[in-house]
């Protein structure tokens, strides 16, 4: 379970100071899945760095299964993105030097897991996401629909509680965005875990089963743990 | 590990170019140093060689205490005596490691042709023992005639351009001329037994080599001023001294003893300007390799940020990230020891393919140039560069590893 408690972030740029998060109060419960929807410069993004342990608040606490992610020092939050979550960026941030298979086993060897299991591991979260075929293909030679798929993958090769994912279907067109987001509900109603996503993008809302909708850095509506659709 | 190592080497092949060139820099370097230190190794061997074997040096000479202080003014007191030669020589010789114990008498003098005369500085050896202390260094500069013969005490071997200059050649005849160690004038007839060179073009004009007995006649003594002391390794020299000088002392021998190097200043001196050169290249190559490296790994952090960043969101940590990028450095000063490597072995066959002659300053003949190859030392000079290209990886990596995640990640 993650709660945020009274979190405000604020950060210099340039002269000006801006408040991207103004206490915001918030619990995702394990399994859900959660959409973070609202403007560019709401706070989406601040808000999914700290709950993936990889942004401290300024003011508040984020709490991670009990644990207060801002008293761990840098190594215990390593190893707790490592082990408890996985991340899905917009620009899928594959390993260029990496095949779709090794980019897929990297979280696992980061986390000490020996090359022969990592590799069977990886092999099967490559055929979840049904890219069996492209396994030993260099993100380079993907598709952008093919490469956020190898993202997600990554993302679920350590089995985590928690899936963070920013904006993962921005570069991508409709038809692809709409298959990402189904695969990722599907994987949430498979293996039970958590998925946070931010979009902005209202025609994936139809897919979610809480919204929660940021503006000028506070939650104006989801913050409790109502569904919608 | 394999997968960071796999990972580090294809980093390393992803910006070609920019590789390439740092790669090259570290080569270039690397068999630089190697080619030099090969050519040094082999022109102080040479030295060495010319030294205990050319100039008759041995690797260690037993003095009469207090010779090379006080020798040159008063000689007569600072010489052994028989019974001390002979003493030297049999508690010397138990010694397995001590191959040749000949005594030799030093001196100076007129050397004449009947018309005109002029300086000579002879050695008075032992013919036999002389012949087994130049060993195969003879043959490299060959002696014109014949050489000193223990049945014809009045044969000298003569420097060529002493010879010369007294147009004497083989079997001619001469007269030297020289003040006893009481002060009395001596002369003896010589004939020319052999011409040599001395390999120096300073001493060439003034060496004359004669049998020990008649260096004794010629100076009216029954002494000598040194014993020569052959080993069966050079390394040993050191060890060696100390432990004869503790045994002669052990048996009432008021002596001192001095290395083949102590004595001759030509290889010290030598030695230490091509230290110097050495030190100077490989100053400029350490600092070559740095800067390609540092530059190198700098703008792939750079680059890389992005992928820094994500890679610590998926739990690397900072000394992960700082690892990463040294086994990338390190790779990257392998490597290019490698090319280094082939560069030098080519450069040391197209050397014996041409070979090169070149005249040293002071030398009487041309020498081939010879650089030989050493692995020992090429595979330090991997281990120092290897090592040397991790730390120039390490400082940029760890200002990349403590970086703020998110800005990494952000950055464009």
């Amino acid at each position: 379970m993650i709660e945020i408690k009274q979190v405000g972030n604020t950060y210099r740029l340039g002269e000006t100071q801006v408040h991207a998060l103004r206490g915001v109060n918030l619990t995702i419960q394990s399994g859900e899945f959660v959409s973070i929807w609202g403007p560019s410069g709401s706070g989406k993004t601040t808000l999914l760095n700290l709950i993936g342990a990889i942004d401290e608040p300024t003011r508040g606490d984020v709490l991670f299964d009990g644990q207060n992610i801002g008293h761990l020092s840098d190594n215990k939050r390593s190893e707790l993105r490592n082990h408890t979550l996985g991340f899905i960026f917009q620009g899928f941030n594959l390993v260029p030097v990496l095949t779709a298979l090794e980019n897929v086993m990297l979280p696992l060897q980061i986390g000490g897991m020996s090359p022969h299991k990592a590799r069977k591991v990886a092999e099967d979260r490559l055929a979840d996401v049904k890219l069996e075929a492209v396994a030993h293909h260099r993100p380079d030679k993907l598709s952008g629909g093919q490469r956020q798929r190898v993202s997600i993958a990554r993302a679920l090769a350590g089995n985590p509680s928690v899936v963070i994912a920013d904006e993962p279907t921005a570069n991508l067109d409709s038809d692809t965005a709409m298959t990402i987001i189904s695969l990722m509900h599907e994987l949430n109603q498979k293996e039970q875990t958590t998925f946070v996503f931010s979009t902005h993008d209202d025609r994936l809302l139809g897919q979610v089963e809480r919204l929660i909708r940021l503006e000028d850095g506070q939650i104006v509506e989801g913050g409790s743990n109502a569904s919608v659709g | 590990m394999l997968q960071w190592v796999k990972i580090a080497f294809r980093n390393v092949l992803r910006n070609k170019r920019r590789s390439f060139v740092t790669l090259f820099a570290i080569a270039i370097g690397f068999s630089s140093i190697s080619l030099f230190n090969g050519y040094t190794d082999n022109t102080y061997e040479g030295l060495r060689q010319s030294a205990i074997q050319g100039e008759g040096l041995g690797h260690l000479t037993v003095f009469k205490k207090g010779w090379n202080e006080f020798g040159k003014l008063n000689p007569a007191q600072y010489l052994l005596t028989q019974a001390e030669v002979q003493k030297i020589a049999q508690l010397l010789k138990e010694d397995p490691s001590v191959v040749l114990v000949t005594p030799q008498l030093h001196g100076s003098g007129l050397v004449g042709n009947g018309v005109q005369s002029t300086i000579f500085i002879a050695s008075g050896v032992v013919p036999d023992e002389d012949r087994l202390l130049r060993g195969e260094f003879a043959t490299r500069r060959p002696i014109v005639g014949g050489t000193l013969q223990t049945d014809k005490p009045y044969a000298v071997e003569m420097a060529q351009d002493l010879a010369r200059q007294l147009n004497l050649s083989p079997n001619g005849d001469g007269t030297i001329m020289a003040s006893t160690f009481d002060g009395q004038m001596n002369a003896l007839g010589i004939e020319i037994a052999g011409i040599y060179d001395t390999g120096t073009a300073a001493t060439n004009d003034k060496y004359i080599r004669i049998p020990f007995s008649y260096a004794q006649e010629l100076y009216d003594t029954d002494k000598a001023d040194r014993v020569i002391v052959l080993l069966n390794h050079w390394q040993s020299t050191l060890p060696q001294k100390e432990r004869i000088a503790t045994l002669l002392s052990q048996n009432g021998l008021e002596v001192e003893i001095k290395t083949w190097n102590e004595r001759s200043q030509f290889f010290v001196k030598v030695k230490g300007m091509f230290d110097m050169i050495f030190a100077f290249i490989f100053s400029i190559v350490l600092i070559i390799v740095l800067m390609s490296v540092a530059n190198t790994m700098s703008m792939a952090v750079i680059e890389r940020t992005r992928e820094i960043g994500t890679l610590r969101a998926l739990g690397l940590k900072q000394r992960g990230v700082s690892l990463m990028f040294a086994l990338e450095g390190a790779m990257m000063g392998g490597l290019g020891c490698l090319v280094g490597v082939a560069i030098t072995v080519a450069g040391c066959a197209l050397i014996v393919a041409i070979g090169p002659t070149y005249t040293p300053p002071g030398s009487s003949s041309p020498i081939p140039l010879i650089v030989n190859l050493l692995p020992q030392a090429m595979a330090r000079l991997t281990l120092f560069l290897m090592t040397l290209s991790l730390l120039a990886a390490i400082l940029p990596a760890r200002r990349a590893a403590k970086g703020n995640v998110v800005e990494s990640l952000g950055h464009v």
